[in-house]
């Protein structure tokens, strides 16, 4: 049995940042992560939205990790059965440092965060799967270990280990996740030469792409993904779960047709694929944000809930670093007070509070919602369609005004009700 | 067609015992039997003959999708022992 101050389960990006704010504050941490090296068990779409904290952590944060490429461009393609209808964001002022976001390899990332942890003095414990939490008189005391003779000790355990949080549920903290709330990503990932990439997807030097898809799941909740890393695509579908569930398709026969169906199949023409990887992801947003605290115990990253979307940002391993290095810093203040009492950790929530992590889950608490409208991935995608290449149709006909396209096409889509409501409903949560 | 190929292009370091085990008498009261397309890594197949779930834990990509699906209670759902199943390289 070996004793720490704090003990991290998982070294993911929550994990590695509340052990390096820890560690490097001077205090004994031991990370216990499952996987062979950190890393080995994550997959992400992936971006990761630029995030200061990880800067505050590690200085020259930036420069020094692995990452791919800066995303410049964001695309946002509405497909329809035969037609594809986009919008094109893309700035010049994510063109230069800090950059706005960054595409990369989590096994590859993962593991050099858990490292820089390593360096700042933790103590990284690879191939350990954590098993159970020890509980004495009501409060965490430490963890079972699958190595080092079954136990290590601590005052205060985070626990980062993920969106299933198995630790967390067997503890009772966290309810079990419900299908409706929680989605399955999977991901396909191809070789394609740099070159190729730049010009397909009109990016030059560093810059990377990233694309979002809806009205490509076949009216399964949900959407798909094409990121561009170095010389490499990310190209994937996210789906909920209860609406996979009821629509009796496998999630990779709908990858198989989003990977052949234009404008997706040219983008890949002649990609080696190389890679496949799969996992689920909370999709409950602030409603299912469960209590981030209990005696000796803060819940960061995915365990805690703390990912989002508001439509069109996707954020999740921003969330994390920050929710780690805000773990880690109410850890070093409840040592300095030498105070692990319920109330001592609780500060926690209110630091999460206070930045964009509870903040933006809370703005965005309605989207959530949004996304189970199921016209949102069928009904409207095919109306986007349908009105778009009306408008641009030339068949030597008259052409109708451009609202009266738009009128004909909602009152063969949805009764003029539930669009408005939908309409109302949609813009209230997002807006 | 890549479906096929797509599998074999996973890692794994497969342990001995399966992390995830199957109650087969609650398989047969269920309807949806969804973990048999859900499960994006193909481990669960209805056995016809035999009337239960025939599940490959070596292919698991510990994504979770059965544990959240399941509202039998049919699995008793466990990570691998540590440094043990699924490896991702890149993606």
């Amino acid at each position: 049995m070996k004793r720490y101050d704090a003990i991290v389960v998982g070294a993911g990006p929550a994990g590695a940042s509340a052990a390096l704010g820890m560690a490097s504050k001077g205090l004994r941490v031991a990370m216990v992560e499952r996987g062979e090296t950190a890393g080995s068990k994550n997959m992400f779409g992936g971006m990761i939205p630029n995030c200061p904290a990880a800067e505050e952590l590690l200085p020259g944060f930036w420069e020094r990790a692995p990452w791919e490429r800066h995303v410049v461009k964001r695309t946002l393609t509405i497909l329809s059965e035969a037609a594809a209808t986009s919008l094109v964001f893309e700035s010049d002022n994510f063109d230069s440092p800090p950059y706005n976001g960054y595409t990369l390899f989590r096994p590859v990332f993962d593991r050099w965060y858990a490292q820089e942890a390593a360096n700042a003095g933790a103590t990284l414990l690879t191939n350990c799967l954590a098993e159970e939490l020890l509980i004495e008189n009501g409060s965490v005391r430490g963890v079972r270990i699958g190595r080092d003779a079954g136990e290590i000790h601590a005052p205060v355990t985070i626990l980062c280990d993920g969106v299933l949080s198995t630790l967390a549920r067997k503890l009772g903290l966290c309810k079990p996740l419900p299908a409706l709330d929680t989605a399955l990503g999977i991901k396909a990932l191809f070789r394609l030469k740099e070159q190729e990439i730049n010009d397909r997807f009109g990016l030059v030097r560093r810059q990377g792409a990233s694309c979002e898809f809806l009205g490509c799941t076949e009216g399964i909740r949900g959407g798909g993904f094409i990121y561009t890393q170095t010389e490499t695509l990310s190209v994937g579908l996210v789906t909920h779960l209860d609406s996979l569930k009821a629509s009796g398709v496998a999630p990779y026969e709908l990858l198989q047709r989003f990977l052949a169906r234009e404008p997706v199949g040219k983008l890949l023409k002649g990609a080696q694929l190389v890679e496949y990887s799969g996992h689920v992801l909370p999709e409950g947003g602030y409603k299912l944000v469960p209590q981030l605290f209990a005696r000796g115990l803060l819940l960061a990253g995915d365990a805690g809930g703390l990912c989002y979307t508001n439509g069109l940002n996707q954020e999740g391993m921003n969330l994390a670093i920050t929710s780690g290095a805000l773990a880690a810093e109410t850890v070093c203040e409840a040592f300095e007070r030498g105070d692990f009492s319920e109330r001592q950790l609780s500060g926690y929530v209110g630091r999460l509070k206070d930045s964009f992590v509870l903040r933006d889950m809370s703005t965005f608490a309605k989207t959530a919602g949004l996304m189970h409208n199921d016209r949102l991935f069928s009904v409207y995608p095919n109306l986007v369609g349908a009105v778009m290449e009306e408008l641009y149709r030339s068949d030597g006909l008259p052409k109708k005004s451009m609202g009266k396209v738009a009128w004909d096409s909602v009152r063969d889509a949805a009764p003029l009700r539930v669009f408005i409501l939908d309409l109302l409903k949609g813009g209230g949560s997002v807006i | 067609m890549i479906t096929d190929d797509i599998f074999e292009l996973v890692s794994y370091n497969i342990d001995r015992e399966p992390h995830i085990r199957v109650n087969p008498g609650v398989c047969q009261e269920c309807t949806h039997k969804a973990c048999t397309f859900a499960c994006p890594a193909r481990c669960y197949q209805w056995n016809e003959g035999r009337a239960r779930i025939d599940f490959a834990y070596e292919a698991c990509l510990e994504c979770g999708t059965c544990l959240i699906i399941c509202d039998k209670g049919g699995l008793d759902w466990n990570y691998p022992r540590g440094g043990f199943g699924v490896r991702f390289r890149l993606t």
